[in-house]
């Protein structure tokens, strides 16, 4: 066991992520201790945690987002470091300083770096000055006159935004440079209406984009080394819903060079503990994206290949560790596979749904990662993601494969969840192929259907239904059928 | 009897009858032998594993690798609950449909249990009773109306003390 030193350890989130946390913090022989709001009573993480705090709020994220409050939970739990999670104050550079002044490691990069990687703006000026491939793009803003000349040599396809835009509006894509002139007049008279600002931004426009990033882990000393990259094009409402690593659409010298680009913008920020390097990928090219200062949903994935412990490496690097890992060494062991279990209706248009969790069982012989148990409401007070599933295989067909059987062993009643979504798109000809992008869900609405009710299914449907209700209502007395039914694997 | 299930809103007809052994289903022409035991189901001789959770009348039910909200509509027991209200002396729709037949107008005097109308959903004829004696205040339907679950169908005035 390695020596810390710090006792305690405050995780500052909840559900499953904080759960997850604290598994490793107890595991290290350090104490746990956790925030909760009473909107999550009875939630996994507070059982699993030595010392659980409860804040409050004018609503339950509010709570979670009042770093004060959270400073003043750790020092009283005798916690000399607080791990952020994600989301939240993860993120928050005033948090981090705020946490590091009350005398307490903040487990994750130092303040200057999350405020550099936090304003896109300049991160992107950052990674580009510094010889890094960004998409190729322009401002108005930085010469009026010459904008038009500027657009040009962004090259085609491009992109026209307005610089006040968002949601997509008034964006328009030119694959003509014959036209560039005229949609940029157009262009300008849209942002003038919808934005009443007509200043514009162009850059080149990805086709069929897919979304890749690399983890990265730095430590006080100035090594930076990358874990390899995860591909996470399945998204909607650009949310990820499925994440893997290897990425199926890379080559092993393309897969060598966007790891080793995203380990070099690291390394030039000085960057410390674990954060991600994402890039947009097409046509054979990868542009920087974003850079986030933080542990991500879909570490785990990149725990299956590597064999590490991701919170456990954050952990020593907070406590002053050296990472004892040359990059050399890294292992990426066989294909993972992490599907986002989220309560929302796919054929509804993802709308998040909400209930009680009135029966759980969770796959087993795989690595799931929930925040939720038998008994739950889920409310939209909070994300609505419920919990994780990771699988592993040698091959990216046997892990798809794993992934399957796993969502076809999980059971989760009382709420409406993706988990038969998930597993059309596993079986989905496409995704097997490992052919998608950000848009495959938006051009595919057939794999968010719900299949027709059949005259075989709605008899089986109806007598599950009719079996159970039915001895309920006739007799008091009777064997409930019911009762078999749930405790026929509840016990198992 | 023929009930109403709300597969996902998707409406079906169907009735449970307890048999020799066990129970048969009724749906549509089809007569099926079910069973339920140990978490497994079993139609017309096919078992399958299946896990079920009840929250009032709705069934959550999983089955191919999902889960599904049936929900159980008994037309008699809903009719009557509305009728024993008491404080609501307004007939509500148990399920949506459609009115075959209108007995009764405005200003009428009818006595309990006098049918008042007839309404049809999914080949299920139900026939809506007078909860009380009284006088019908208002006919919220026509003939060959369509009308959806929870509707309004006929108004009784108010009971006068005494």
């Amino acid at each position: 066991m390695p020596h810390f030193p710090f006792d305690t350890v405050l995780v500052a989130n909840r559900g499953e992520i904080a759960a997850r946390i604290l598994r490793t913090v107890k595991r290290l022989g350090l104490k746990g201790a956790v925030v909760y709001h009473v909107a999550d009573k009875g939630a996994p993480a507070i059982a699993l945690a030595d010392i659980a705090i409860e804040i409050t709020g004018k609503t339950p994220v509010a709570a979670f987002l009042d770093g004060e409050q959270i400073i003043a939970a750790a020092l009283k739990a005798g916690a000399g470091a607080v791990h952020p999670g994600y989301g939240f104050l993860s993120e928050n550079a005033g948090f981090a300083r705020a946490v590091a002044a009350a005398g307490i490691r903040f487990v994750g990069p130092e303040p200057a770096a999350i405020e550099l990687m936090g304003d896109k703006v300049r991160a992107r000026k950052f990674v580009a000055d510094r010889g890094f491939p960004v998409a190729p793009s322009a401002i108005e803003d930085d010469d009026p006159a010459s904008f038009v000349e500027r657009a040009r040599l962004v090259g085609t396809p491009l992109l026209i935004k307005p610089s006040a835009g968002g949601g997509g509006k008034g964006m328009r894509i030119v694959r003509d440079l014959g036209v560039l002139e005229e949609e940029i007049i157009r262009a300008r008279s849209e942002g003038q209406r919808y934005f009443g600002d007509g200043r514009l931004y162009v850059e080149r426009f990805v086709e069929n984009p897919r979304h890749i990033e690399v983890q990265v882990m730095g430590d006080a000393h100035g090594t930076v080394i990358h874990l390899h990259e995860r591909e996470c094009s399945v998204q909607r409402r650009f949310q990820k819903i499925v994440e893997e690593t290897p990425s199926p659409a890379l080559t092993a010298q393309q897969r060598k060079q966007i790891c080793e680009t995203a380990a070099g913008i690291a390394r030039a920020a000085n960057y410390r503990n674990a954060g991600t390097v994402e890039f947009i990928y097409g046509a054979g090219e990868f542009f920087f994206l974003e850079m986030n200062t933080r542990l991500q949903v879909e570490h785990p994935v990149t725990e299956m290949i590597t064999g590490l412990d991701l919170v456990e490496v954050q952990l020593r690097v907070a406590a002053g560790e050296k990472l004892d890992l040359a990059q050399d060494a890294v292992p990426s062991a066989g294909h993972a596979i992490e599907l986002r279990l989220y309560a929302e209706s796919p054929a509804r248009g993802f709308v998040p749904t909400t209930g009680k969790v009135l029966a759980l069982r969770l796959p087993q012989g795989v690595r799931v990662d929930s925040g939720i148990t038998q008994g739950q409401s889920i409310t939209t007070a909070f994300d609505p993601m419920l919990a994780k599933v990771i699988v592993h295989g040698a091959t990216r067909a046997e892990a798809i494969a794993k992934g399957r059987a796993a969502l076809r062993d999980l059971v989760l009643l009382g709420c409406e969840t993706n988990a038969a979504f998930l597993d059309r798109l596993l079986a989905d000809d496409a995704f097997a192929k490992g052919e998608v992008h950000t848009g495959t869900l938006d051009a595919r609405p057939d794999i968010a259907a719900e299949p027709a009710l059949t005259d075989d299914l709605k008899a089986r449907l109806i007598a599950a239904a009719a079996l159970s209700l039915r001895p309920v209502k006739d007799s008091a007395d009777r064997i409930q059928p019911v009762h078999a039914a749930i405790g026929g694997w509840r016990s198992a | 009897m023929r009930h109403l299930f709300l597969i996902d809103e998707q409406e079906v007809e169907a009735g449970l009858l307890p048999a020799d052994t066990g129970y048969r289903l009724l749906l549509g022409d089809a007569d099926i032998p079910v069973a339920l035991a140990d978490g497994r189901l079993t139609v017309a001789g096919r078992s399958e594993p299946v896990a079920v959770a009840l929250e009032g009348d709705v069934a959550h039910v999983h089955l191919d690798g999902r889960a599904w909200r049936v929900e159980f509509v008994d037309a008699v027991e809903r009719y009557a609950h509305t009728g024993h209200a008491g404080a609501d002396d307004v007939i509500i729709a148990p399920m949506p449909g459609s009115v075959v037949a209108v007995n009764v107008a405005a200003g009428d005097s009818v006595a309990a249990g006098q049918v008042l109308l007839v309404i049809e959903s999914m080949k299920l004829e139900t026939a809506i009773k007078a909860p009380r004696a009284g006088t019908i205040d208002m006919v919220h339907v026509a003939a060959a109306a369509t009308f959806n679950k929870g509707a309004p169908l006929v108004a009784l005035a108010p009971a006068t003390e005494g």
